[in-house]
């Protein structure tokens, strides 16, 4: 992080004393982690060469050259990218719902003991729903469109997300209050310059949960039925039998879980430059 | 109580406070009996006692934060019926807030008051630089050491010029130096702003060192004061000096009773 800390020390490891030893080789991370990595591409590829799963793994090379294929031809009516954007646009309108209605709303129960006595106990009673169980039903009610996926991606999201805001609230302390009544402010100014500031760390925690249970509710739905979609991919490739369309599928999915998890930590890197660390990055 | 010539101001009048606390529903716990205090005006009063003898709770209920079973708290010959900026209470724990900066902290008292940022950052500026923390303004508080984080809390207080200001253990958390650093600093802002004081510790030489007068509670629950001192000493004060020794001897002896 920029700033420099004054009551941090640095412990570095001292270089150049007398050359550069084996053990310091050995335990550098960097060098560390490429050897893991090599190690794990390495184990895939003999597995999948020896056909220790028959032939249902790919090796790594046909995987990458299948992704590559789809990115040239038209499969299922849209490329590559197409079926990318298809299930990103799905999370991205789900997610989006679901935050703007329950970080606010999960503030205002915390803040307003009325609304929390009117909206907990029906929180309560869903909270404990596995986000999964509302594919059928929404399957059920809404058909197998576009409004389907995004409604189980919806209800999926929305707990965690006010969960903890309403949570990010109620675990402040409370003599951060009484300074600001001691400072001469109003209930206002408690709210205003202690409850939201305060509550943004556990705001963001939530909306990262959200969207890792958002990708799973979406691969979740287009398993069940899609046009199209990286699920769909996957779908497709357990019922075709084609194992680097699934592992294909299944690595664009984690690689988009991961981009905008990284997304919400730039965000929140911005918005929350006092917080000492954010660890995920 | 001794008046001097001078004719003193009363600031803070406490007249026989008490609080019990109810805990875990019904159990009652009596935290202050039957205090009563008076300050004047730019005294620098102390109050002395032990952990868990009710500290905290005597400057809550002088601050307005909480309120007195029986009995009340006059500020100025006016009863106090809540918490306001003319009283300055620095926190026990630091209370700084994490997401502003050092300025952000310190100039809060007058942005909640609608001072224009202009006039209110050259205010906290002010204080910032008397407490020593010039060329910290745009830190957070997380980049700060214990005896810095409290030096903002104290700037805090301050720089919203409360008529009276209270400080609840602010070196209590601090190593041996750094809290004898900040006992000297904590003097020489004393004396170039003078203000009532009312500074709460458990450390019979901090006391010494700041007061011009001790109170010393008792060691237990309920905190009710035991006796006061008068420390009638020049300034800058020295550990050393035997008059302060001799007052040393005669608090401790004192205090080991209850112990
Ligand atoms: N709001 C409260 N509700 C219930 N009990 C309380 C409350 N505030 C304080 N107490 C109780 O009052 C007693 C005295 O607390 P207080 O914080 O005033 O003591 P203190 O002398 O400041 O202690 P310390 O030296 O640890 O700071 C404690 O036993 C505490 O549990
Ligand atoms: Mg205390």
């Amino acid at each position: 992080m920029g700033g420099s800390s004054i009551a941090n020390e640095t412990v570095g490891v001292s270089s150049g004393r007398e050359g550069i030893t084996f053990y310091q080789i050995i335990t550098n991370t960097y060098l560390l982690y490429t050897v893991s990595l090599i190690s794990f591409f390495l184990v895939w590829d003999r597995v999948a060469a020896w056909q220790v799963f028959g032939d249902s793994l790919a090796r790594p090379h046909i995987v990458a050259l299948k992704l590559y294929d789809l990115t040239q031809i038209k499969f299922a009516g849209t490329n590559l990218g197409g079926h990318i954007w298809a299930s990103t646009q799905r999370v991205l309108i789900g997610f989006s719902l679901a935050s703007f209605f329950a970080v606010p709303l999960g503030l205002f129960m915390a803040l307003n003991r009325y609304a929390n006595a009117i909206v907990k106990p029906i929180f309560d009673l869903f909270k404990p729903m596995p986000p999964i169980a509302w594919v059928s039903i929404s399957i059920l009610w809404f058909g197998v469109g576009e409004f389907s996926k995004i409604f189980i991606i919806s209800i999926g999201t929305f707990v965690p997300c006010l969960l903890n805001s309403y949570n990010g609230i109620r675990l402040i302390e409370p003599e951060l209050y009484d300074v600001i009544k001691v400072l001469g402010g109003s209930r206002k100014d408690e709210v205003v310059q202690v409850s939201f500031p305060a509550s943004f760390p556990a705001i963001f925690a939530g909306l990262q949960i959200s969207l890792s249970v958002a990708w799973t509710c979406l691969l979740a739905a287009e398993l069940m039925n899609a046009r199209d979609g990286m699920g769909f991919l996957i779908k497709r490739g357990m019922d075709t039998h084609q194992p680097s369309l699934v592992l294909g599928g299944m690595i664009l999915i984690a690689l988009m879980a991961w981009l905008s998890s990284l997304l919400i930590s730039l965000m929140e890197r911005k918005l929350c430059p006092w917080k000492r660390s954010i660890d995920n990055l | 109580m001794n008046t001097p010539s001078s004719e003193p101001q009363l600031k803070i009048y406490c007249e026989d406070i008490n609080k019990t606390f109810i805990q875990k529903g019904h159990m009652e716990v009596p935290v202050i009996r039957n205090i009563s205090l008076e300050v004047e005006e730019n005294e620098f009063l102390v109050v002395l006692g032990p952990g868990q003898c009710g500290k905290s709770t005597l400057l809550r209920i002088i601050a307005g934060l909480e309120t007195p079973d029986t009995g009340y708290v006059a500020l100025d010959g006016f009863p106090v019926t809540g918490p306001g900026p003319d009283r300055g209470l620095v926190f026990q724990g630091y209370m700084l807030f994490a997401w502003n900066t050092v300025m952000g902290n310190v100039e809060m008292g007058l942005k909640l008051r609608g001072v224009p940022k202009q006039e209110r950052r050259a205010v906290a500026h002010h204080y910032i630089r008397l407490v020593g923390l010039e060329g910290f303004e745009n830190h957070y508080p997380h980049q700060l050491s214990g005896g810095m984080k409290q030096r903002v809390g104290i700037a805090r207080a301050y720089a919203n010029s409360p008529k009276v200001m209270l400080l609840d253990e602010p070196f209590g958390q601090l190593d041996a130096q750094t809290r004898m650093f900040m006992q000297h600093e904590t003097s020489r802002i004393w004396e170039h702003e003078k203000r009532t004081v009312i500074f709460v510790t458990n450390n019979i030489d901090e006391a010494l060192f700041l007061a011009d007068r001790i109170v010393l509670m008792e060691g237990k629950l309920p905190g009710r004061i035991k006796k006061e001192y008068i420390v009638n000493l020049p300034r800058p004060r020295d550990h050393e000096n035997p008059d302060l020794l001799e007052l040393r001897a005669l608090i401790t002896s004192e205090t080991e009773l209850v112990l």
